[in-house]
């Protein structure tokens, strides 16, 4: 028996910036589809085992998980649903496989952010309800004040930070599934209005409508099924003290646990040497920043630099989120991670079109879940 | 605004709301820390002495150890600003006409968070004292609001 899992199918509905004439069943249901056609599996028959991932206020239905089997082809059959980020969903169906009991998953995350009316009660909801909710601030204090401490140590800029605006933006461009191209300037992003200073309205990703489904499969499956699997080589997940008060305000440590529990498993020891591009969480444009330096790719401090410079450019020696990050693609609430896999998997197959990236084998996803959550997940893969 | 909003010919979808009520039981550690925040003007903390490390605001376990902790210490009402933000947006994401200042005052190993008083707010920078300003205590009612802001130590 062997142990490798792959990435063997992928389907994607959206992304866009509103839905109005489909529900989220028929986005996911059209995910699937594609995804299950891109597979070479009929998913009644072949798939065996189904996680998908939800938030209950999100989705505004509680106990959404019972909303979930229909759609995918999971009636009646081994399912759950995970209160977390996409990469959490696909590290869950790569254990499935590695128990040795399933040889053929299906993973789904969508958005239907343009359904859920007052995002802000349902982060504010996610405060803590004692210390900090009574003071009725919106949460986006958290990001302006995790930006602010982490400029002021790493001595990284607002500047850089519109940087990777920039980037993203004009990457989605070349992205036609990314709704947010755009040819912006850095004094655009800086000009544009405060929402939590430091952090500005266009340093933050708008909301996106969507759903991604991927099929994993044993390594004796995708080598029947699929001419180009890809290969998890690790996959790690973190979680930080939820409290405000408890937690470093300039550093990431769950996105640094993750990626310590991904390269252990993938046998990495020099990630920036090893690995030859990723897609990271820019919800917040200081998080890809603050991300790389976790993730180990930078030293602390270094990431704005090299990210004037041009390294995390497409055409760089490092790129970083090609596909547009969620600055480009949408924030896609739980579906993040999947968007994040998404590209990797698109890239090492070499079917990235007009943005695909030359002489890649490793690729790096990262996410995290947004304010005020302290939780990374990181995921390793290669063709 | 949404498509469906602008568009009164496009497809129809239902609205609704969740009824969403709770209570939140302070526990233990937080009727202690609140009554003291009440009764006395205090801030305290719990201290766990195998990490060597102070909560505020009190908990009734170290995460680090998981040990019980009892080892209450008063960690005063002046802290160091570790960050601020200055918020344009209000609580339900409308625009706030006049931003307010939220700062995180560092006590013990941990803090609070909490408002910077606005004719102040301007000056505000990280590593700045700030002091906690109480309602007076007959407007106590034993919350985190006990505490109508913190005003910065300027000199
Ligand atoms: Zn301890």
């Amino acid at each position: 028996m062997s142990d490798r899992v792959a990435i063997i199918g992928i389907g994607w509905s959206g992304f866009r910036p509103v839905t109005p004439e489909y529900s989220y069943k028929e986005l996911m249901y059209e995910a699937a589809r594609r995804a299950y056609s891109d597979a070479g599996v009929d998913p009644r028959r072949d798939i065996e085992s189904f996680v998908t991932v939800a938030e209950d206020f999100h989705e505004g239905t509680s106990i959404f998980d019972e909303y979930t089997p229909d759609q995918l082809g999971a009636v009646l059959k081994p399912m759950h649903t995970i209160t977390g980020d996409g990469l959490h969903g696909l590290a869950t169906a790569y254990m499935l496989i590695k128990t040795g009991q399933f040889s053929l998953v299906a993973v789904e995350g969508h958005s239907k952010a343009s359904n859920l009316l007052t995002p802000d009660g349902v982060t504010a909801y996610a405060q803590d309800p004692v210390l900090n909710r009574p003071l009725r601030m919106n949460t986006h204090f958290v990001g302006g004040m995790e930006m602010n401490r982490y400029l002021y140590e790493s001595g990284s800029t607002q500047e850089q930070c519109a940087q990777v605006v920039v980037k993203n933006r004009s990457n989605a461009l070349e992205n036609p599934s990314a709704p947010f191209g755009a040819d912006l300037s850095v004094e655009d992003i800086l000009s544009g209005p405060p929402l939590s200073w430091p952090l500005g309205v266009r340093e933050t990703a708008e909301h996106a409508d969507g759903a991604i489904v991927m099929v994993l499969a044993s390594e004796e499956k995708a080598k029947v099924l699929s001419e180009t699997p890809v290969w998890i080589l690790g996959a790690g997940w973190s979680n930080d003290s939820p409290g405000l008060e408890n937690r470093d305000w300039s550093s990431a440590n769950y996105t640094k646990n993750a990626a310590k529990m991904a390269y252990r498993q993938a046998g990495i020891y020099h990630p920036y040497q090893t690995i030859d591009f990723a897609e990271v969480s820019d919800i917040y444009a200081y998080k890809e920043l603050q991300s790389l330096e976790e993730l180990g790719f930078f030293q602390f401090g270094e990431a704005g630099l090299v990210t004037e410079e041009g390294l995390t450019h497409k055409d760089g020696d490092f790129p970083v989120n090609v596909s547009g990050g969620c600055l480009g693609m949408g924030n896609l609430l739980d579906a993040n991670g999947l968007a994040r896999a998404l590209e990797i998997v698109l890239q090492l197959r070499g079917t990235a079109g007009p943005r695909q990236l030359e002489g890649i084998n490793v690729g790096l996803a990262h996410s995290w879940r947004g304010v005020p959550t302290a939780s990374g997940a990181v995921m390793i893969m290669s063709n | 605004m949404t498509y469906l909003e602008r568009e009164p010919a496009a497809p129809k979808a239902w609205q609704d709301e969740m009824q969403v009520t709770n209570r939140y039981t302070y526990g233990v550690a937080g009727e202690r820390f609140f009554r003291a925040i009440k009764d006395e003007s205090k801030i305290l903390g719990t201290r766990c002495n195998n990490c060597e490390h102070t909560y505020v605001p009190a908990s009734l376990f170290c995460e680090r150890c998981l040990d019980h902790l009892d080892e209450w210490i008063d960690v005063g009402t002046t802290g160091e600003i570790v960050t601020f933000t200055h918020l344009y947006v209000d609580y339900d994401g409308s625009p706030l006409l006049e931003p307010e200042t939220i700062a995180f005052i560092k006590f013990g190993d941990g803090g609070i968070i909490h408002r910077i008083e606005s004719n102040e707010s301007q000056q505000i920078e990280i590593g700045m004292s700030a002091r906690a300003v109480f309602k007076s205590k007959t407007e106590r009612a034993g919350s985190i609001l006990d505490i109508l802001h913190f005003e910065l130590m300027t000199s």
